[in-house]
């Protein structure tokens, strides 16, 4: 069935299925590793660009139109 | 135990100095960007100077918005988010320094040497070996600049922009150098390792990878940084970074062979690169939704902040560009849409669209931040964000229609079976309603960018610059103690060079599957008995013809398409191009193709087209050359040319290069004969030093090497 389907497709041959399956396997593992890790680490990674925070937030309010 | 304090400074004068070159570059890139889409409305603005004629200019236009006005944009971005996050100033100042300066002078020998003609013709890689070397000289002054910083940050682990920034480097140093290699002829002039197919995979591979790593995952370094500084709120989905990160670098480098779809490249490779591609809508849009759902619950704050605005945009942009990319992989998409407009649309969205917009919104969040004020304008910012979206509409949209008209009638055929449209032209002068409204949408951007300059510089003098900003932050616990159980990629995240390494490793696979074969596997390139090296004239007229880009308007790649080999001949075969030096397949026809050009009009008619291309077509956009009929052949190089590429393997015969000069004399006489007896009134003993014969020679060759003789 899967042979028929992937024939059906037209030009796919070795490479394109291996092709396939290692980015598959990338992502899956990128997948994994992001959702093994601990949310509380996620959360401080997520942080870090505003650690250095040496304006007051309130200074982007004076950039909306008045 | 809390880690001790230290009080230290952020160097913001090297970050000014990259966002005014930015600027400046800007402006420049865009107006150079201008003149040529003025040009091909009217040909007559190149004034007959060779330094300004549309050929020339193209690649002006194009290295001066990437590597100037956009790499100075990454460069801006990266030194003030590079001190930020790992909370240490940059490693070296003098590198800092060295980084700017070699930098900014690279670019100006660019703008130097394109007008004069000195280019390898490879897109989006024209510079010539000196400035090639130049390069790689300051590249790796900022990554020294870059790891020593890493190296000495105080923040243990690496915040994802980082990651991308890594990638950035690492690949555009195995990009730079694998596409640039070469053996020098003279200081102005190299022939490359490769020719043929295998050079238009090497170039299709550095170029598609430049788009990917040099205005792709630099600026999604950026946006990673800035837009949650901006929207003040943290990115989306942290994540979903991660999985974006490890799958972009992964599958970009290998969709490069989509740009080579259809032609005599072996069709494993152009299937690997269409699959790829159509994989690369997966992560692309993955950070694409990272990037908006940021701004969840933000979005009031959109309609009144224009640095959100442009983000917004810059990120709609990228979304659409990546879909729009994978479409066009698809063989039966590309089919249509390669060799038009329809390219040229897509890459300006990406280009005016995601990094300009994301550059302004950038400049306009940096500026005040640098100058400790208020933007001097909102309005004029909100202003230039409406003037430059209509600016990417009037550009894109007309070409749009531009690129599928003129497909369309390439390939219609009358009821009889004949091409409906059999003179190229009549789909040329079909679209130029469209050439005129981007040249709108092209002012309309342009002057944006001038209003924004305008709001900056009055920023600039309402505020004052603190070149040395303080900062403190805790010492980096040089020991770190990992927690039991702790998953391997909070590991990698602490240890930069593991990082660069994993990276180089992920990059490198892709490019080693489909470019290694194509290089050492001989059955790739069928070999044609009939084809042999280009005479001595034909050689200095193909290099003329790489000197005036008119690769830029002419493809030498007639696809097996029976509308192609019907309009130009039979279609083309890999073994035609194995002493092509370097391939000059194009990848745009507004003129047309000219692989079959040889013997298809008299010498006579070359002569005449080029001093001006109205009398043999008229309507014709082409602009005219009378500089080839004015000046003569400098032949100085003859000898060492055929040396270097004896060197890299066209079986010219030893000793060869002695007589060469001769050979080319006897050559040229015979084509000044038939000149004169056409009825061109020049002498023959100037006509046959002109340049236009060895143009003329390299025409007359083309394609003729298994073209069937007609019965002569």
């Amino acid at each position: 069935m899967y042979k028929y389907i992937l024939e059906g497709a037209g030009n796919i041959n070795w490479m394109a299925i291996s092709a396939l399956i290692t980015f598959f396997t990338v992502f899956v593992l990128g997948a994994i590793l992001a959702f093994r890790s601990d949310p509380s680490f996620i959360k401080k990674m997520a942080n870090l660009p505003f650690d250095d925070n040496v304006f007051p937030n309130a200074e982007i309010e004076n950039r909306h139109e008045k | 135990m809390m880690a001790q304090i230290e009080k230290f400074t952020y160097d913001n004068a090297s970050v000014r100095n990259f966002a005014v070159a930015t600027m400046l570059w800007g402006v420049v890139g865009m107006l150079v960007g201008l003149i040529a889409a003025l040009e091909l409305i009217f040909p007559d603005l190149n004034f007959d100077l060779p330094f300004i004629t549309y050929g020339r200019i193209r690649p002006l236009h194009t290295n001066a918005v990437i590597f100037a006005f956009i790499g100075n944009g990454i460069f801006t971005g990266v030194y003030y988010s590079l001190q930020r996050l790992l909370k240490t100033p940059m490693f070296s100042k003098t590198l800092s320094a060295i980084h700017f300066w070699g930098w900014q002078l690279i670019i100006v020998s660019a703008a130097l040497t394109l007008p004069l003609g000195i280019t390898s013709s490879k897109e989006y890689a024209e510079l010539e070996w000196p400035i090639d070397l130049a390069i790689a000289v300051v590249w790796v002054v900022f990554g020294i600049n870059m790891f020593g910083t890493i190296l000495k940050r105080r923040e243990n682990h690496l915040y994802v922009a980082i990651w991308f920034y890594i990638a950035t480097w690492i690949t555009v140093t195995v990009l730079h150098i694998g596409n640039n290699l070469a053996i020098p002829v003279s200081a102005t002039k190299s022939y490359g390792l490769f020719a043929g197919v295998q050079d238009a995979l090497v170039q299709w591979w550095y170029g598609h990878n430049a788009v990917a790593f040099f205005l792709t995952t630099p600026y999604l370094g950026l946006m990673y940084y800035f837009l949650p500084k901006a929207a003040n709120r943290p990115v989306y989905s942290y994540r979903l970074s991660i999985i974006h990160f490890w799958a972009l670098i992964f599958i970009y480098i290998w969709a490069g062979p989509h740009h080579l779809l259809y032609t005599s490249l072996p069709d494993w490779a152009q299937s690997l690169g269409t699959v790829f591609s159509i994989m690369l809508i997966a992560p692309s849009w993955g950070g694409m939704l990272n990037g908006l759902l940021t701004l969840r619950g933000a979005w009031d704050r959109v309609r009144q902040d224009p640095v959100l605005k442009f983000m917004v945009v810059a990120i709609t942009a990228y979304g659409m560009a990546t879909f729009e990319g994978p479409m066009l992989s698809l063989k039966s998409v590309n089919a249509i849409s390669h060799f038009t407009d329809w390219t040229i649309a897509h890459v300006h969205i990406g280009a005016l669209g995601w990094n300009g917009f994301f550059t302004f919104g950038m400049l306009y969040w940096l500026f005040p931040k640098l100058y400790r004020t208020n933007l001097y304008s909102t309005r004029l910012a909100n202003a230039h964000f409406w003037i430059g979206t209509l600016g990417i509409l009037f550009y894109a949209i007309p070409l749009y229609w531009a690129g599928w008209t003129q497909s369309l009638m390439w390939k219609e055929f009358t009821p009889d079976g004949f091409l409906k449209y059999s003179n190229f032209l009549e789909t040329v002068t079909e679209i130029l309603p469209m050439y005129r409204l981007r040249a709108v949408g092209g002012s309309l951007y342009f002057v944006g960018i001038l209003v924004m300059v305008y709001n900056l510089v009055k920023t600039v003098r309402a505020g004052s610059f603190e070149s040395e900003e303080p900062a403190e932050a805790p010492a980096r616990e040089k020991i770190y103690k990992p927690h039991a159980g702790e998953h391997w990629h909070r590991w990698i995240e602490r240890r930069p060079i593991q990082m660069l390494i994993a990276s180089a490793i992920l990059i490198l696979i892709g490019g080693v599957v489909e470019v290694f074969p194509m290089v050492m596997i001989e059955s790739n390139i069928p070999r044609i008995a009939s084809v042999k090296p280009y005479t001595p004239l034909e050689l200095h007229g193909r290099d003329l013809y790489i000197r005036e880009g008119c690769v830029g308007c002419h493809s030498q790649m007639i696809r097996p398409f029976r509308s192609e080999t019907e309009r130009y001949g039979d279609y083309s075969k890999s073994g035609e191009f194995i002493y092509d030096r370097p391939f000059l397949w194009g990848s745009k026809r507004t003129g047309p193709d000219l692989h079959r050009e040889g013997g298809k009009y008299p010498d006579s008619w070359h002569f005449n087209h080029m001093l001006d291309p109205t009398t043999m077509s008229p309507g014709s956009i082409m602009p005219r050359y009378p500089w080839f009929i004015r000046d003569e052949m400098s032949l100085g190089t003859l000898p060492q040319k055929i040396k270097v590429l004896r060197t890299l393997g066209t079986p010219y015969p030893a000793g060869y290069e002695d007589q060469a000069t001769a050979d080319l004399q006897v050559q040229a006489s015979g084509i000044a004969d038939r000149l004169i007896a056409d009825g061109i009134e020049i002498p023959k003993k100037e006509l046959q030093k002109k340049e236009i014969v060895a143009l003329i020679a390299y025409l007359q060759r083309l394609g003729t090497d298994i073209k069937p003789k007609a019965g002569k």
